[in-house]
């Protein structure tokens, strides 16, 4: 049995699912920042897998192109995400997002 | 690679980069207001010369028409009035004014690549590009409901970009292109074998990216964030965020579907998803709005309504739908604009945004006060306010199209805004005031005020050089 | 020879008012209030000549001037006025009407800090009556239209310091403008299929049957929607009772002369595209026929004098209506050939003109009445007042003689109109209309006898709006007179074939002569008919209420055996008021027809409010402020898009 493109979809599919219920579910605001790299990294799967197998015989890289973009960008995502937890952290002492609940209604 | 394209987009970045540097040095840091407002002269200047241009370049990344520098000229037109109005509300955040206009003009400089781009990737980067730097932008404040707002926008953002990336990998994976003709090509190949729907992940992918740009422009379900994260930024950039971010989200909604799935097979379904979803979108955001107290929370609800109000425009397939949807978002974002400028003001005074606060403000500033009623009357669409046409282009592209029960729905909802933004006018014009203190107001803050309020008017009575603009700009659609 | 820059100027006039007020006298001369009024009455008589130069050059109709406005692509909207009959009689009774009314304010508002706020809302609410009514295309009509209701909006709610009446005036905002949506949807559909705004080419396209079917149903349905929203007609009508708590002469502007008047007016005006329509006319007809009796009913019981002329308001416009469709009905059966579109028009019409008059003229009475008895409008305090003030009494008496349709003054012969053609074409509607005669003449005559029979009972015992404190009512000033006098003059003799032009010929219409009422009887025996039911209403009226001439003080001793006796016949009134007025018509018939309206319509109306609010609140709950439950609505909302797609698909 070889690996076929179903086989990356699965694990993309699985990861992106592993980090939207983490991203749902956990509590702890730095934890979510994490769960959501993980769905982008998923992501990432998918891009190079479709290229990869889709077009074989071409030497477009899109997908490879488009995942390394991803990965930059969600660095400055994670950067700025996390000065902005700072500033809640020094506002309430807690990065649980159960507690900000300041605004709503 | 023609760098006099991008010359808008590049010139802009430069002036945020010279705010920076310039805010080591200068200490009256009005100044740096003013570079940046007057440095906006010089995108505007470029984005008119380029007016007529019909090019791609840098490998398709870049597409330059009428359309993308319609946007752009928007875009440019309202950051400039809201940097004009922030210089009194910049006073909050003393040390770092220099940031603050920097990051706006680079979050100005994404929200115009996205509209003129005719590739996924491009359209990701300058996404985030707008993005990133309006999650700063939102928790800039730095006090608790600020900071509990930018985390909202960050983390709900960040998801909804995920999705988005998703829905791209999706349409990546069936076509093969990340090139918006080509996947055009492609999805018309797909059409004529009768294999269209052979397999879901197009339709997944399709929905994916309705949901990632829904974030953008507020539609329900994808619009929970916005009133918190209205109530909760600084004022200037509500507005920014309630105006331009709303329309770089509809310019890349026009070009992506358009484009890339503009034929007929499929442009059927997605406008009906677009039609229910905008139903749906003014009627829980006009319902909810009557519930508000806070009046920047009123506007979120009011904006959740009027991306409900543009889906109609979206969902009227054809070029009136299209150039409806371009006016209505210029005369919306005077009037909206003027609103904000009007709160920004008066809440420098009173330090609150509640609308029982405002009672009797028509006696404290009787200017400012006929501003915001003048506003809240073209929200409503009344003529002669520039809302009574907005809705009247779109209103009319829908029935062409036949979409008789959502026009029905359109016009209930807009008796039903007469509700609550009538409620704000009554309150100002009608309650005791509870001082007599006048609002002041600086002469850039009055400046930008009249520009939105007689922009307001003129396009009202006279819409057709804004309207013809607008059918220029979407001629280039096929 | 007509310019046409006259028809320009007629609407101009009371702009510049607003300008002049607006711009110059509040801000420099605020200190001479009566700059304003002599600004708006200088410049609506202005009005009112040109408008009878318009009149008089009939032989040149229709008249217009054009300009584009602009055109993008196909999309092309002229700007224009345009003149014909129908045009012409309407400038005259707004012009006219509100002249007169802005005379009668400068006594009524005397002393008022917001006097030129008053003038320049008059100014800007004349001035876009005017242009709906010159307005040549419907869009333009469209954003005159909502022009009004800003006026109107803004007149209400004129005395903001009283909660009722901002409350009122959002209500009749909000209330009109689900008519007004209506009516833009009804635009923007005949857009789609005639591909003009032009309110002359619609009429001919839908007569031609260019445009037809289901889509013209619609549209006319729409425009009506629109008009029963102004015209206060059911089920849209709860807002122009509240609506009394403006300023009265504004009441008597808005409420008898123009406001309302400009649902009739666009129904009448836009009458081809209807009569193409069997549906939508015979809709008009109805809805005109049961508003026309549901709020005449409604009349019977209020004890409130402006309420009372709201509810009459509201029946009259119905009337008007039922004219207008009675005719149309038989045109669009095919009964009568189009060429009578002319006489439904006048049918509807001369009733809206005569109307205007003595309507206006009561309204003005009530002012003057309420002015004299300290401000209060309770009929219940009133009475008497014949005495004091012997000059509003009589013009009084005059309106409601007219209203009530007694030979030979203006509203008998309108009304005459209306009931011959009911008659002919829909026969059900007659006899809701012969019913409403009765009811009219009835309630009319109540107000009559407890304003100003009996003795004075003392007018409000704290002062109220105004705070004239003063213990015996007296006369009206002149400033206020004279207006009632002109109007009275037109509540006798609008309607007479010889006079005032003949506006119902004018129209297109064709009375009965002078006499014919006596003369005819054997061939045309409905007017006198109808007369005698009207009398019949005001003996009734008479027999109950005028007992009340005996003073309420000794109505204690009713019960003493030798005063029963003396006063049998108060006796007898009282009981039958009692048994007959209280247990079956206000416990019973009114009770219901009360609570119908309160609970049933009102409550629909308010209840879709409250719905709403409540739907709010609800939905409110769902933003709970936590993020993560955000993000769950947007995979969800995925999910049910896809689900619902697929199971589509």
């Amino acid at each position: 049995m070889s690996l076929g493109i179903e086989h990356y979809l699965i694990l993309s599919a699985i990861l992106f699912s592993i980090g939207l219920y983490g991203a749902l579910a956990k509590r702890n605001a730095v934890v979510i920042l994490m769960c959501i790299e993980i769905m982008l990294n998923a992501v990432n799967i998918a891009m190079v897998a479709f290229s990869r197998y889709l077009m074989p015989d071409t030497v477009v890289l899109t997908g490879q192109v488009f995942a390394i973009f991803i990965m930059t960008v969600a660095a400055a995502e994670a950067a700025v995400g996390l000065a902005i937890i700072i500033t809640i952290y020094r506002n309430r002492r807690s990065v649980d997002v159960e507690q900000a609940d300041l605004m709503r209604g | 690679m023609n760098f006099w394209l991008l010359s808008p987009e590049l010139s802009l970045v430069g002036i945020a980069l010279t705010v920076i540097l310039l805010d080591l040095f200068i200490q009256q840091k009005k100044v740096l207001a003013a570079i940046s407002v007057f440095g906006l002269i010089i995108p505007i200047a470029f984005t008119i010369a380029l007016w007529g241009e019909n090019q791609a370049s840098f490998s398709g990344m870049l597409v330059v028409d009428n359309f993308s520098l319609f946007f752009k000229f928007l875009i440019l037109g309202i950051t400039s009035l809201v940097i004009l109005s922030s210089m009194d509300y910049a006073r909050k955040f003393a040390r770092f004014q220099g940031e603050y206009y920097a990051l706006i003009l680079l979050s100005a400089g994404g929200l115009m690549l996205m509209g003129s781009t005719g590739e996924l990737i491009s359209i990701y980067i300058a996404l985030e590009l707008a993005s990133i730097s309006l999650y700063a932008l939102v928790s800039f404040l730095k006090d608790p409901k600020s900071s509990e707002a930018g985390l909202k926008y960050m983390i709900l953002g960040a998801i909804s970009s995920a999705v988005l990336l998703l829905g791209m990998a999706f349409v990546f994976g069936i076509t093969g292109t990340t090139h918006l003709d080509q996947i055009a090509d492609k999805v018309g190949a797909l059409v004529s074998g009768g294999q269209l729907w052979d397999s879901p992940a197009l339709l997944f992918g399709i929905v994916l990216l309705i949901a990632g740009f829904g974030f953008k422009i507020a539609s329900v379900p994808f619009q929970m964030w916005v009133p918190d994260v209205y109530e909760g930024a600084p004022t200037p950039i509500t507005a920014f965020l309630s105006v331009a971010s709303k329309a770089a989200g509809i310019a890349v909604i026009l070009r992506v579907f358009y484009t890339a799935f503009g034929i007929a097979e499929i442009s059927a379904d997605w406008a009906m998803i677009f039609a229910v979803l905008g139903a749906i979108s003014m009627t829980i955001g006009n319902v909810v709005a009557i519930a508000q107290s806070n009046i920047k929370r009123m506007l979120g609800y009011s904006s959740i309504a009027h991306a409900g109000f543009l889906m109609v425009g979206l969902a009227a397939i054809g070029t009136l739908g299209q150039s409806g949807v371009l006016f209505f978002l210029a005369g919306y974002a005077l009037a909206n604009l003027g609103a904000f400028i009007a709160i920004i003001a008066i809440s420098n005074k009173i330090g609150s945004d509640e609308i029982a606060d405002y009672s009797g403000m028509a006696r404290r500033s009787p200017v400012i006060s006929f501003a915001l009623a003048f506003s809240l009357i073209s929200l409503i669409g009344i003529p002669p306010a520039v809302g009574f046409m907005a809705k009247f282009f779109i209103f009319n592209a829908a029935i062409q199209q036949d979409l008789l029960w959502l026009v029905l729905i359109a016009a209930l909802n807009s008796v039903i805004s007469a509700y609550y933004y009538l409620r704000v006018v009554k309150v100002m014009y009608v309650n005791e005031p509870t001082s007599e203190e006048p609002i002041p107001s600086s002469i850039p803050l009055r400046i930008s005020l009249a520009i939105a309020s007689i922009g307001v008017l003129v396009l009202g009575v006279y819409p057709w050089l804004v309207l013809r603009l607008a059918e220029n700009a979407v001629a280039m659609f096929p | 020879m007509l310019p046409t820059t006259v028809l320009w100027a007629i609407f101009l006039l009371p702009l510049f008012s607003l300008v002049f007020i607006g711009l110059i006298l509040r801000p420099f001369f605020n200190n001479y209030p009566k700059l304003s009024g002599y600004t708006i009455i200088s410049c609506l008589t202005a009005a009112l000549g040109l408008s009878i130069w318009v009149l008089t050059s009939s032989d040149q109709f229709p008249i217009g001037s054009t300009i584009e406005w602009a055109a993008v692509g196909d999309f092309k909207i002229n700007l224009g006025f345009v003149a014909d009959r129908l045009t012409a009689i309407m400038l005259i009774v707004v012009t006219g009407v509100s002249l007169l009314v802005q005379i009668y304010s400068q006594g009524y508002m005397r002393g008022d800090p917001g006097y030129h706020r008053y003038f320049a809302f008059m100014s800007l609410f004349t001035a876009s009556m005017l242009g709906l009514v010159l307005a040549s295309n419907l869009l333009l009509v469209y954003v005159f239209w909502e022009g009004v209701g800003l006026g109107s909006y803004l007149l209400i709610g004129f005395w903001f310091h009283k909660p009722s009446a901002a409350a009122a005036a959002k209500k009749a905002f909000i209330v009109t403008r689900f008519g007004d949506f209506g009516f833009l949807i009804g635009i923007l559909i005949l857009y789609f299929t005639a591909g003009t705004f032009n309110i002359a080419e619609l009429n001919e396209l839908a007569m031609l049957g260019v445009i037809g079917g289901t889509a013209l149903t619609l549209a006319a349905l729409g425009i009506f929607s629109g008009a029963v929203g102004k015209s206060a007609q059911f089920p849209l009508h709860t807002w122009l009772p509240d609506a009394m708590e403006g300023p009265t002469p504004v009441s008597s502007l808005i409420h008898a002369a123009t406001m309302v008047a400009a649902g009739v007016y666009l129904v009448a005006r836009t009458l081809p595209i209807f009569v193409s329509s069997e549906t939508a006319i015979m809709f008009v007809a109805v809805i005109g026929g049961v508003t026309a009796i549901f709020a005449a009913s409604m009349g019977l019981v209020m004890n409130d004098i402006k309420r009372v002329l709201a509810y009459s308001t509201i029946s009259q416009l119905g009337y008007m209506m039922l004219g207008l469709g009675a005719v149309g009905v038989g045109i669009a059966q095919g009964e009568l050939g189009e060429e009578f579109i002319w006489l439904a028009i006048a049918v509807g019409m001369f009733h809206l003109f005569t109307n205007a008059f003595f309507k206006c003229l009561l309204f003005l009475g009530a002012g003057s009445v309420s002015h004299a008895s300290g401000g209060t409008f309770d009929m219940r305090l009133m009475g008497g007042l014949r005495k004091y003030m012997p000059w509003t009494f009589v013009t009084f008496l005059i309106g409601a003689l007219s209203l009530s349709g007694i030979w030979p003054l203006a509203g008998f012969w309108s009304k005459d109109g209306i009931i011959l053609r009911a008659w002919e074409y829909t026969p059900v509607l007659f006899w809701l209309a012969i019913i409403t005669v009765f009811m009219t003449a009835f309630y009319m005559f109540r107000v009559v006898f407890m304003t100003f029979g009996g003795k004075y009972r003392g007018g409000e015992q704290s002062p109220g709006h105004g705070g004239h404190g003063h213990g015996e009512p007296h006369e009206s000033p002149l400033v206020m007179v004279f207006p009632m006098v002109i109007l009275a003059l037109f509540a006798i003799g609008a309607g007479w074939a010889f006079w005032a032009g003949g506006a119902f010929e004018y129209l297109g219409g064709y009375a009965h002569g002078f006499f014919d009422v006596f003369t005819n009887v054997g061939e045309e025996p409905l007017p006198l008919i109808s007369l005698t039911i009207a009398l019949a209403g005001i003996m009734l009226a008479y027999a109950m209420y005028s007992a009340r001439w005996i003073s309420p003080e000794k109505v204690s001793q009713t019960f003493a055996p030798l005063y029963t006796l003396l006063s049998r016949k108060y006796y007898m009134d009282e009981l039958y008021e009692r048994i007959f007025v209280v247990r079956v018509l206000h416990r019973g018939l009114f009770y219901v027809i009360q609570t119908v309206d309160t609970y049933v319509v009102d409550g629909i109306v308010n209840g879709l409010a409250n719905v709403t609010v409540l739907a709010g609140s609800g939905f409110r709950r769902l933003q709970t402020g936590q993020l993560q439950s955000y993000g769950l609505a947007i995979v969800l909302g995925i999910l049910t898009i896809m689900l619902v797609w697929f199971v589509y698909k």
